[in-house]
């Protein structure tokens, strides 16, 4: 307190208050906060340094993007932070989701290259919208046979993707179409709807397909989403409407502009049509509308940069990390070495995780939230169930490794390193993560609302998936996203069961032997070369480290927007 | 309301919809004690061959031998221990201060804003991936260390416990900051009132006020520490080394080989013997059950200390 003045009735000496002491203290506790900061922060601008090498180019070229990109740029940061607070969260926002449906981009196209075709897509697709359909319709015939339903909710999806397993019934089938002289090529077993989609002799070229199967979909969700919001029929339908105009047009379009049809639907589906939706809203609402400068500033500020740099003739610089480093495979040489099968693995590894460990997960928390009984011997149960989930998530990484070297290859004969082996190693891991996250998204659900639907005679699993878990969902969704950042890169797990420290080609399959991105980023960390050391490797953490901010700034918008809604 | 509306039909029940109800329950319980089974598989698979291992070695000659060579068949836990505790001391001398004097700036003393800066800032460092802390320890920290003049070989225990320690400060920090949030603004009125300066409040009232919630907190970065494994495999070396008694700082500027650091290497090594490989899961039972002990310890204290308030 510094202007504390002396009063009468103060019998102290004046000096008995310290100030300077506590002055002191006090900055040395903000140079405490501010110590792992900063010096994290300095080592990733050498990371960077070394990673871009931004002064291998001519001042020329670095005085021309400052002038015409960081300054603007810049300027207009400090004006949002200064005046205008809405329009800087528009202008995160908008620069934002341009890059993660770039990034959704790049996982669907490696999908779509390395693991399955569109075709194989498609046929999957559709078999889940039939089996999906059968249950509609059954619950619509029958609605009063819950059991069967159930019957059926299990038995569909299977039936339609992936067939019938050899029965009597079927030998009976094929026996009699091969005495009549009829053969189909099924050998007792009937094949599934998904393997029938595949030997049609004749299928609808790629890009139809993803249009039916991704783009519609997503543009019908989106469509739905907006009548939702804005109660009116018509702004769904154009939402539809224009995307779907929109990714046709590219298809006619993208020949001449070297885009590829099948990366032209992706990048639709993922970065023109949510930010057409955002941008709209914003312009609809009025508010904010001064932050949509900020990413036509930053375009227009590479364009005129490029021209000028262009027209004078400035070099730029020569980066480890460019174009050539995320699309080929390692090598001996640091100059051709690149990321790209790391990517793929890390990529197939996050689906395994988020099949098996999200759902899993979830489920815990839900019955940890709703269902555990608090007293009994079920109730000691569910408290050693709390206890040991608080544990799990404190026991090292390695552990979990080991684990995973033990249960999986050791014991069930898995291949080693393969990617199912490695996602589910790493998905154990990151369980207590979810679990905890999940169960503060749901604990955080007002009890009104369960008292609500319960008044109105749902039963408790009725207000679980229709009231809970819908408004939970933002939670849950942070919560999972952050672990599967913390996933993204593990590295110790990897090591011990077997991931390769560097393969040359992509894995096709989650048998496959695959590295990931950390385990190779590793495998670059012991060669002595300083190529490596100071290029190759600064390039590989800088692409994980990228890759990590992207996932943590979603789920950190996600946790906003839910917090101001909630 | 128009009166044809058909009257429901209140009094059928749909067929097992009860039983639907009650799988529905099963089927979340095993979810929930998947997590159970996950402890149990861990505690089974590792003793498992922990116990082939030790039906041929001594465990008393394990736990107290001074020499470890997989390839001359020794096997002695204490260079490994000397390693993980070099580490865990080190990064605890930088982290536990550090993290507690921000817990304290971000609980008493900063801005809201400044806090809205901080802490998400403090949680990065949380969030980046242990591999590039090793890379940073290995690439950047220990050339600055050797550029400075101290002594370091390529692969120290100094710089990687540097970054240890960085890397576990906002753990100290969330959960110690938590502890010194919930104590009651009462007490901090009642120093003030006494005519207390803030700095007074702070040391003599707050921070002793959460002391159980501070120590749980260290114990769970201890935790962490001990069992790190990236930052040490790539930046502190790969010789078990017993600790050096005679000359303690010399200590630092060596190589050693902490417990993680060792299960690593012996699973990735070419050709080890049966017997050695069994070795890995006698360490990493050793490494579990430290760590499953500590974070119980954590947790008993935290829980304790809970109760004091509400």
């Amino acid at each position: 307190m510094a202007t504390r003045e002396p009063e009468t009735g103060w019998h102290g000496e004046n000096s008995d208050v310290n100030h300077l002491r506590g002055r002191a203290f006090e900055a040395t506790c903000l140079a405490a906060t501010a110590f792992g900061l900063v010096s994290v922060m300095l080592l990733l601008l050498f990371v960077a340094n070394d990673a871009f090498r931004p002064f291998s180019a001519d001042a020329g070229w670095l005085a021309t993007y400052a002038a015409t990109v960081v300054v603007p740029l810049a300027a207009l940061a400090v004006y949002y932070y200064r005046l205008d607070e809405p329009a800087g969260e528009v202008a995160y926002v908008t620069s934002g989701l341009p890059v993660v449906g770039l990034l959704l981009t790049g996982g669907f196209a490696v999908l779509f290259i390395e693991l399955l075709s569109v075709l194989e897509w498609f046929a999957l697709l559709i078999s889940l919208v039939v089996a999906g359909g059968l249950i509609v319709a059954h619950g619509r015939l029958r609605p009063k046979a819950a059991l069967e339903r159930l019957a059926v909710v299990l038995l569909a999806p299977i039936i339609t993707v992936f067939g019938l397993p050899p029965t009597r019934f079927n030998w009976f089938v094929t026996d009699a179409a091969a005495a009549l002289g009829l053969d189909f090529g099924l050998y007792y077993r009937v094949i599934s709807l998904r393997e029938a989609i595949l030997m049609l002799p004749f299928v609808p070229t790629d890009w139809v397909m993803l249009l039916l199967t991704l783009v519609l979909p997503i543009a019908g969700a989106a469509g739905w989403f907006v009548e939702q919001r804005r109660e009116s029929r018509r702004d769904g339908l154009t939402v539809v409407g224009l995307t779907t105009a929109v990714a046709v047009l590219g298809v006619v379009a993208g020949p001449l502009l070297g885009i590829g049809t099948d990366v032209w639907l992706l990048i639709v589906t993922f970065a023109v049509l949510p930010l057409g939706v955002y941008v709209e809203g914003v312009l609809r609402r009025g508010e904010g509308v001064r932050g949509l400068a900020f990413p036509v500033v930053a375009v227009l500020g590479v364009v005129v940069g490029g021209v000028v740099t262009g027209a004078l003739g400035f070099a730029g610089p020569d980066p480890w990390l460019d174009w050539g480093f995320l699309t080929s495979a390692t090598s001996r040489t640091a100059a051709d070495a690149g990321i790209y099968p790391a990517m793929v693995g890390s990529v197939m590894m996050i689906i395994v995780i988020v099949l098996t460990t999200f759902p899993v997960g979830v489920g815990a928390a839900i019955y940890l939230e709703e269902y555990a009984p608090s007293q009994g011997l079920m109730g000691k149960f569910v408290t050693l169930i709390e206890i040991n989930i608080g544990n799990l998530a404190g026991v090292p990484s390695v552990v979990y490794g080991l684990l995973g070297l033990a249960l999986f290859i050791r014991v069930l004969q898995w291949p080693q390193g393969s990617i199912i082996v490695a996602g589910l190693a790493v998905g154990l891991l990151i369980l207590p993560i979810v679990i905890i996250s999940a169960q503060e998204a749901i604990r955080s659900v007002p009890d009104s609302f369960r008292q609500a639907s319960y008044g109105m005679g749902a039963t408790r699993w009725q207000t679980i998936r229709q009231v809970v878990l819908p408004e939970a969902l933002p939670g849950i969704l942070t919560g999972t996203i952050l672990a599967l950042g913390r996933a993204i890169g593990e590295t110790a797990p990897l090591l011990m069961i077997g991931a390769a420290a560097s393969v040359r080609l992509a894995p096709n399959s989650f048998f496959d032997v695959a590295s990931m991105m950390p385990r190779q980023i590793f495998s670059w960390s012991s060669e002595l070369d300083p190529s490596f050391r100071h290029g190759v490797l600064a390039a590989g953490v800088i692409t994980l480290l990228a890759v990590l901010l992207v996932m943590n700034a979603t789920a950190i918008v996600i946790r906003n927007r839910y917090q101001r809604t909630g | 309301m128009s009166t044809e509306t058909p009257r429901p039909d209140i009094t059928s029940r749909p067929t097992g919809r009860a039983a639907r109800e009650r799988m529905y329950r099963y089927v979340l319980l095993l979810c929930a004690a998947a997590s159970i089974l996950v402890t149990v598989s861990i505690v089974v698979l590792l003793a498992r061959d922990a116990i082939t291992f030790f039906t041929l070695v001594n465990p008393v000659d394990f736990f107290t031998g001074t020499e470890f060579l997989i390839s001359r068949n020794v096997y002695g836990l204490l260079p490994l221990l000397s390693g993980t505790l070099l580490v865990t001391v080190i990064s605890a001398v930088i982290a536990l201060p550090t993290g507690v004097a921000a817990a304290v700036y971000l609980s008493e003393y900063a801005s809201d804003q400044m806090r809205s800066v901080l802490k998400p800032g403090l949680e990065i460092l949380a969030g980046i991936p242990t591999v590039v802390y090793g890379i940073f320890a290995l690439v950047y920290v220990t050339p600055f260390l050797q550029a400075i003049g101290l002594p370091v070989n390529t692969f120290n225990i100094l710089s990687a416990s540097i970054m240890v320690g960085i890397m576990i400060i906002p753990m100290v920090s969330s959960l110690s900051e938590d502890a010194m949030s919930s104590v009651p603004d009462s007490l901090r009125q009642a120093g003030y009132g006494m005519g207390a300066t803030k700095f007074e409040v702070t040391t003599g009232v707050v921070v002793p006020a959460a002391a159980s919630g501070i120590f749980s907190s260290f114990i769970l970065a201890l935790s962490r520490a001990i069992g790190e494994t990236m930052i040490v495999v790539v930046a502190a070396g790969s010789r078990p080394r017993m600790l050096n008694l005679s000359d303690p700082l010399a200590n630092l500027f060596q190589g050693y080989q902490p417990m993680t650091a060792a299960m690593v290497q012996i699973n990735s090594a070419d050709s080890v013997s049966q017997l050695g490989f069994t070795s890995l899961f006698a360490i990493g039972l050793t490494l579990f059950v430290i760590t499953f002990l500590l974070n119980l310890l954590s947790n008993r204290i935290a829980a304790r200390y809970r109760e004091e308030y509400e």
